[in-house]
């Protein structure tokens, strides 16, 4: 079962993109993933700004990041880009530390016009952490996140597009899994 | 004599910092070319290293605590700006994001400001221009032509046409001649109006 690494890099304690990152885990678990999710806003602050991987919380994370087949990256759209607390983590992993994974970047933006975030912005770091494979990423318009109850849905147009983005992620895992095994 | 202010933002995280002294020859390269042209300046440092703490908690908590909310203002209030972050990762630091994050929308519109980066190697070079200037382009900034990446074997002291000190001087004489002939920033920086980072991701 192909293991994924959700992380979401928000600041907000009420955050849409964590609240989309914890509904794509969803939808990665009844495809056979083990899924796990991590809010960035939840690690030790001082840790993360000052690049320090002895903390024991951000040290895990950094041993889950190396321990997942595939890795979501979930960002905000913070002035055109993703959040500099979703960057504070990106900057303390190894250096290749995504190599030989798939990843998948997600964003949520109040502006369509910042599509290009996705691409421009995300996708240039996580080849830098050499990504093996960064497939065909995602926006998500914030109005498109709507509460319900503790989870959210998506709206109507928004949904199919996501879906079919996250399994062909999926996929990608799943055919990738013989590989891996070999090694 | 006119005076013009400058706030130099710099962003490393190691001591002594590569980051520093990048900022610090760009700013006494900008004082030069700005005297040639009989102009003074009043340079006011700002390192985020040390209000890494006050950063955080603003990202967090939406409360501009401790030194930060002087520092924004030092930056929103200032003629001009000076801008260096190590690179990480092919782009601007998580800390360096952190405070333009934290800065109100608009709070940058048509500032001088001069870009600069280190990194270990030249192999990341393009991160100034394809990470940083898009990010400037966005806060609508006057930002400099020509922005300065030094990598640690740039330090050499060489004074040849591709050298680090050509290329600060080169940078420093582009900078000077922007902020010679913008207005002075308005207002004395202090922003009464400062909205804390809850309120800016309430409005989404
Ligand atoms: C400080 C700040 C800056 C933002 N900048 C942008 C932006 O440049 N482009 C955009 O489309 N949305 C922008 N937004 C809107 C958010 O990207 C959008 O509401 C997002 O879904 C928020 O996700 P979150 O609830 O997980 O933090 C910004 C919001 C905040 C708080």
């Amino acid at each position: 079962m192909p293991s994924i690494l959700v992380l979401s890099g928000s600041p907000s304690a009420t955050s849409r993109t964590a609240a989309l990152a914890e509904h794509l885990a969803l939808r990665l678990r009844e495809r056979d993933h083990r899924v796990r999710t991590i809010r960035v806003r939840e690690l030790p602050p001082a840790a993360l700004l000052s690049g320090d991987t002895r903390d024991p919380a951000v040290a895990e994370v950094v041993e889950a990041v190396a321990a997942a087949d595939g890795v979501v990256v979930a960002s905000p759209v913070y002035k055109a880009a993703y959040s500099g607390l979703l960057k504070s983590l990106l900057d303390l992993l190894p250096q290749f530390a995504l190599a030989g994974k798939a990843v998948l970047p997600v964003v949520t933006g109040g502006s369509p016009a910042h599509v290009l975030a996705v691409d421009y912005a995300l996708r240039p770091v996580l080849s830098a952490l050499g990504a093996h494979h960064v497939v065909q990423g995602w926006f998500v318009l914030d109005s498109h996140i709507v509460a319900v109850g503790d989870a959210v849905e998506l709206a109507e147009g928004a949904r199919r597009p996501l879906y079919e983005v996250v399994d062909g992620f999926s996929d990608v895992l799943h055919a990738r899994r013989p590989l891996i095994d070999a090694s | 004599m006119t005076t013009r202010s400058l706030a130099v933002l710099s962003a490393g995280l190691s001591v002594p910092s590569s980051t520093r002294v990048l900022a610090d020859r760009l700013a006494a390269a900008t004082a030069r070319a700005l005297a040639e042209r009989g102009v003074e300046v009043e340079t006011h440092h700002v390192e985020l290293r040390e209000l890494a703490h006050d950063v955080t908690n603003s990202v967090l908590t939406g409360f501009p605590t401790g030194g930060l909310r002087e520092a924004v203002n030092r930056v929103v209030g200032a003629d001009g700006l000076i801008a260096v972050t190590p690179i990480f990762t092919a782009s601007y630091s998580g800390l360096f994001k952190s405070f333009v994050d934290v800065l109100e929308p608009g709070a940058l519109t048509g500032k001088p400001v001069l870009l600069g980066a280190t990194a270990g190697s030249a192999r990341h070079s393009l991160a100034v221009d394809h990470a940083m200037r898009p990010l400037f382009a966005h806060l609508r900034t006057l930002t400099v032509p020509t922005a300065v990446f030094a990598a640690s074997e740039d330090w050499d002291n060489s004074t040849d046409e591709r050298s680090l000190l050509h290329r600060i001087d080169r940078a420093a004489a582009e900078f000077a001649g922007l902020l010679d002939r913008s207005a002075p920033a308005s207002g004395t920086g202090e922003l009464d109006d400062f909205v804390p980072f809850d309120q800016l991701i309430a409005r989404g």
